[in-house]
């Protein structure tokens, strides 16, 4: 701060100059003041960071193996040691935590759309449109999520394969041959099957409450749209608790990933992802640690950042503390 | 109430038969061939035999469409008749009631241990707020939400068998007061307590400030009775609500924790099912987990007016 120059004109302004303080500045502000939401947003931008510009950052390529140097611990050649195939584990981690990435941002935006989309609808319009958009989401959280796409992997993977394989032998396009397309989809889409139900309810109940706040009944009144009323107030006002929501989903579905890896339905084998790694660690880790304990560690940073930075965010958006 | 309960019992009949029939649809034009399984364990068919298999087919009644096929599973489920196994044969009813009691009882387990722990963890915790002990406590308790349970599992194993002698070493069941149910039990309980604590923490700083406890303060109520009486009550209303949750944690945790320590229940035989891609068992553990969950939000529902006479008045209103 410098200091103010003493001799002022003596005027006062009769309007404030200064731009009002907006609700995002505001909370951007309680945001930063709380250590530990930091601490977390920070964690988050470097994986981020470390997701995206993953190829230029790796040591080695992931799959290229070294058989003069398997299961080495780490060392200044592998900062993270090495696999059971001689593979840099920290070229695997940095690869792993783009899968995380791409698994976390793909769900959670599908599952948000979904939501958005039925929750606001449910809650403005009403009626049978919202019975049935709450029936579907009891139904779904009804069912133990993890079951419910196990067996949904497990039993459409094959048949998925087929197809994609019977597709190539028919029109010989490359296209077929690439099966991630399949993990993609299965495993995306099965996991923001389970993922949208919270989300919907969350803006469902938002919106009810929005809707009958004066300015909502000012805007019809003045004879706007039901779809500018949705997009232009009703959608902004239910956002603070949508993305604090967003936050802890996004580390949920990090964890989710690993778990369907190490049932052995997530993203295929040779593709890296923490949850690969650690059930592969899981079954040689007292003799080599840190094929465990590596990709553990980064998963459990990776939850422990999110949860900060989604606790954090809620002190910041909501200072009433109210739910 | 009882009107309630029945609405509600009523309202889940229809959205699990629309999760069985997906699940059955999957199984149906899905990957396993049950045939295959059927046909494995049939003694002396070692060959491939067309006729054979068509004859096991007709048989199993597996050459009926779709629709009817679902259709006499469902009619046999009302009348109590599961099926049987694919891959053993025998009665899934049975291998159902041998194996849910373990996972239960470990369920139910976890969850006494969950309150008695996190609760007044949770409570010292937001007592103490923003001192050394709150952060302690929170920070172990992130610790613990960070370490999904199938690390934590083999982790602790591993830890336990350099310590003890060998031979000793926790695996498989003995019943709820068998010293082999520790380990499992804290593993399954390390999310839940996590959840509960930060729960806990939450809704007492929020009672904090509440008159009331003021006004108890003040006329010189001691701090322990405080706690119990004044802050304790009204904060088990929105952690009791969290049970559906922790029900979910619980029955996912389970899935990986009886996979690690060789626990004969309900989780074991999931992952089973699943490699063996056995459908009838398969099938009657989503109706059952299913089942778990809704009586569990169903219980809250019930229990919350007893919790907050406020919305007894409300739901009598309605």
């Amino acid at each position: 701060m410098s200091m103010q120059p003493s001799v002022q004109p003596m005027t006062v302004p009769l309007v404030d100059d200064e731009p009002p303080v907006s609700l995002w500045r505001d909370a951007w502000h309680r945001l930063l003041r709380n250590r530990l939401a930091v601490a977390g947003l920070v964690i988050v931008v470097l994986l981020a960071f470390v997701a995206v510009f993953g190829p230029w950052l790796t040591p080695y390529d992931f799959l290229s193996q070294d058989l003069n140097a398997r299961n080495q611990l780490p060392s200044l050649a592998h900062l993270f040691g090495t696999d059971d195939l001689g593979r840099d584990v920290l070229s695997r981690v940095i690869y792993g935590t783009r899968t995380a990435f791409v698994v976390a941002v793909v769900v959670t935006a599908v599952a948000v759309v979904i939501g958005v989309t039925l929750g606001a609808m449910a809650g403005f319009f009403g009626g049978w449109f919202d019975r049935i958009v709450m029936w579907l989401t009891d139904m779904t959280m009804s069912v133990p999520n993890l079951l419910l796409v196990v067996v949904i992997n497990a039993s459409l993977k094959g048949p998925a394969m087929a197809w994609m394989e019977a597709r190539y032998l028919e029109t010989l396009n490359p296209f077929y041959r690439e099966t991630v397309w399949v993990d993609f989809l299965l495993v995306f889409g099965s996991m923001a099957l389970i993922s949208w139900p919270p989300y919907a309810r969350l803006v469902r109940a938002q919106v009810l409450s929005i809707r009958g706040r004066p300015y909502v009944t000012a805007a019809r009144a003045l004879g706007l749209t039901n779809r500018l009323i949705l997009t232009r107030y009703v959608v902004p006002n239910a956002l603070g608790p949508l993305i604090v929501s967003v936050s802890a989903g996004l580390g949920t579905a990090m964890v989710l990933e690993s778990a369907f890896s190490f049932l052995g339905v997530g993203v295929n084998p040779p593709t890296p992802s923490w949850g690969n790694m650690i059930s592969d660690g899981l079954r040689v880790w007292q003799h080599y640690p840190h094929l465990l304990a590596a990709p553990a560690a980064v998963l459990g940073l990776a939850t422990a950042a999110f949860s900060f930075l989604g606790d954090g965010l809620n002190d910041a958006l909501n200072p009433k503390g109210s739910k | 109430m009882l009107r309630y309960v029945a609405t509600r019992l009523l309202l889940w009949i229809p959205s699990v038969l629309l999760v069985m029939l997906a699940v059955y649809a999957m199984a149906f034009y899905g990957a396993g061939d049950p045939i295959k399984l059927i046909f494995l364990r049939a003694p002396g068919d070692v060959a491939y035999n067309p006729e054979r298999i068509e004859a096991i087919r007709q048989a199993a009644g597996l050459d009926r469409p779709f629709l009817i096929q679902f259709g006499s599973y469902i009619l046999n489920l009302v009348q109590g008749n599961f099926g049987n196994s694919l891959t053993s044969g025998r009665s899934v009813w049975a291998m159902i009631s041998a194996a849910a009691p373990v996972s239960f009882k470990l369920g139910l387990c976890a969850i006494i241990l969950t309150a008695v722990i996190a609760i007044p963890l949770g409570m010292i915790a937001a007592m103490n707020q923003n001192t050394k002990t709150d952060y302690a406590i929170l920070g172990s308790a992130l610790f613990l939400w960070a370490i999904p349970p199938y690390v934590a599992g083999p982790l602790l194993m591993v830890l336990l068998i350099l310590i003890l002698p060998s031979g000793s070493v926790p695996y498989g069941w003995g019943g709820i007061f068998d010293v082999r149910i520790l380990l499992p039990l804290i593993v399954l309980s390390f999310q839940p307590i996590a959840l509960i604590v930060r729960q806990t923490r939450a809704a007492v700083i929020e009672v904090l400030s509440e008159d009331f406890v003021r006004t108890a303060r003040a006329k010189g109520v001691p701090e322990m009775a405080v706690a119990v009486k004044h802050i304790l009550r009204p904060v088990l209303t929105p952690v009791v609500t969290q049970l559906g949750l922790i029900m979910i944690t619980i029955v996912n945790g389970a899935i990986f924790v009886e996979l690690v320590f060789g626990l004969p229940g309900l989780g074991r035989l999931t992952v089973q099912a699943l490699t063996n891609s056995d459908y009838p068992v398969i099938l009657a553990i989503t109706l059952i987990g299913s089942f778990l969950v809704m009586l569990s939000n169903l219980l809250v529902d019930v229990l919350y007016p007893l919790l907050d006479p406020r919305a007894a008045d409300q739901m009598r209103s309605r």
